[in-house]
């Protein structure tokens, strides 16, 4: 029996969301592992080998801030794809973490960076991927 | 003294043919059951899509009557999906195959051919899954070529800690100074190229090959049409992927999940295979149960 055309809907599937991961990966610094494109074990910028740094930014003082660990997952989503709503989605709910510091909060200060290892060494470095300054926004 | 009929078809030799009851197991249950068995071995999603995907499994495996109903794959893939488009940025490789894997299920069974339907999906999604897999490692990748992914994942992932002893040849404190250099804890000599051991050199370069490699026959053999190419060479590259990748990296459901896909397209002449297909899923379960590299550990101390 011939091959009828909605046959082949999953393999289309599987290829247009390798697609989109693979321009995900180089115009939004997604994660190789994450978004379905079989990136897995073929590098290691994972989302595990990425970090995230946040900063409260009031008047003239930029503190960082410890991230807690039910934010854990927000953290995590934001490793594998540094997009400007996962950056949002952290930076609202770190905006009433106490700091020490006096003033009104003018912004959270996002970063993301990724390990990368020397090709002879394997000395690590750091590398900033992306940053993004989140206005607060009163409700 | 009697003839052989000329007229009668021709019989292979008793002795090549195999036994009755490996010619009587249908590719497609074999394929359905070890899907849902992979399932159950290893629950995905969050709690409520877990408790649905669980129960579902169990009915499937034990209402033999409704293991091809399609409204029982047709949620499957849609609770495998929903998974996905939850977490899309965080879910594993294998969680995607598996919803395009219930997906395939349910067109087939809704097919007229259900078993070519099946087989020609489970061609198609092995083969491609592994030909991404090898361009990402060939092509796209920064760090696999030369080595640097496997010297830093055979340190610092945990799950590859055993293997990286065993193989590297490596003392607890050894192993722990290496982890601390790549990850930027301590700055010794390390730095220099001559402070990685050699072993463990060798172990990365030989992974790296060895996986792009056999990776890369698989695509070949899994995208060649059917009696051309490494098409004749399929179900015996992906059994010895399985056998050997998941010795080494612990992540035994993506590699039930290729053996409850591969098992479909195995030809109904060939049950000899369809045997190796089962006999890699208990292998995969035994290296998933049984620290073989412990024992290997414990056996050189």
């Amino acid at each position: 029996m011939r091959p009828r055309w909605w046959w082949y809907a999953p393999v289309a599937l599987l290829i247009a969301v390798a697609l989109r991961q693979i321009v995900l990966t180089h115009i939004a610094n997604l994660a190789p592992w994450s978004g379905g494109g079989f990136g897995m074990f073929a590098s290691v910028d994972g989302w595990g080998n990425r970090h995230v740094a946040a900063f409260a930014i009031r008047s003239d003082v930029r503190r960082e801030l410890e991230i807690p660990p039910p934010l854990r997952e927000a953290t995590r989503r934001l490793r594998a794809y540094p997009s400007e709503a996962n950056a949002q989605a952290l930076a609202t709910a770190l905006a009433d973490q106490p700091t020490p510091d006096e003033g009104p909060l003018e912004a959270i200060e996002i970063q993301v960076w990724s390990t990368t290892y020397d090709p002879v060494t394997t000395a690590p470095s750091e590398g900033m991927l992306r940053s993004f300054r989140i206005p607060r926004v009163d409700p | 003294m009697s003839t052989p009929d000329a007229t009668a078809p021709p019989t292979a030799p008793a002795a090549r043919r195999p036994p009755a009851w490996l010619e009587d197991l249908d590719a497609t249950d074999l394929s359905l059951r070890l899907t849902l068995l992979t399932l159950l071995l290893r629950p995905v999603g969050s709690p409520g899509i877990r408790v649905a995907i669980l129960a579902l499994a169990t009915f499937g495996l034990t209402v033999p009557s409704r293991l091809r109903h399609p409204a029982l794959w047709a949620t499957l893939a849609a609770l495998t999906s929903i998974r996905v488009l939850l977490d899309w940025s965080l879910a594993d490789n294998h969680a995607y195959l598996l919803a395009y894997w219930c997906l395939a299920i349910t067109l087939a069974l809704l097919a007229r051919d259900t078993g070519a339907c099946l087989a020609l999906n489970a061609r198609l999604l092995i083969g491609w899954a592994f030909a991404l897999a090898v361009l990402w490692k060939l092509v796209l990748s920064p760090d696999y070529l030369d080595g640097r992914f496997f010297r830093v994942t055979l340190l610092t992932d945990e799950r590859f800690a055993d293997f990286t002893r065993l193989a590297g040849g490596l003392a607890t404190d050894e192993l722990g100074a290496l982890r601390a250099f790549v990850r930027g804890d301590l700055s010794i000599d390390a730095g220099a190229p001559g402070a990685f051991p050699e072993r463990l050199l060798a172990v990365a370069r030989l992974a790296t090959f060895w996986t792009v490699g056999v990776e890369a026959a698989v695509a070949v053999a899994w995208l060649s049409p059917l009696g051309r190419g490494l098409s004749f060479a399929r179900d015996v590259l992906l059994l010895a992927f399985c056998v050997t990748t998941y010795a080494v990296a612990t992540i035994a459901g993506f590699g039930w999940l290729l053996l409850s896909m591969g098992i479909a397209q195995c030809d109904p002449h060939r049950g000899r295979t369809r045997v190796g297909y089962l006999a890699a899923f208990g292998v995969v379960l035994a290296y998933d149960g049984l620290p073989f590299m412990r024992w290997g550990l414990d056996w050189l101390r």
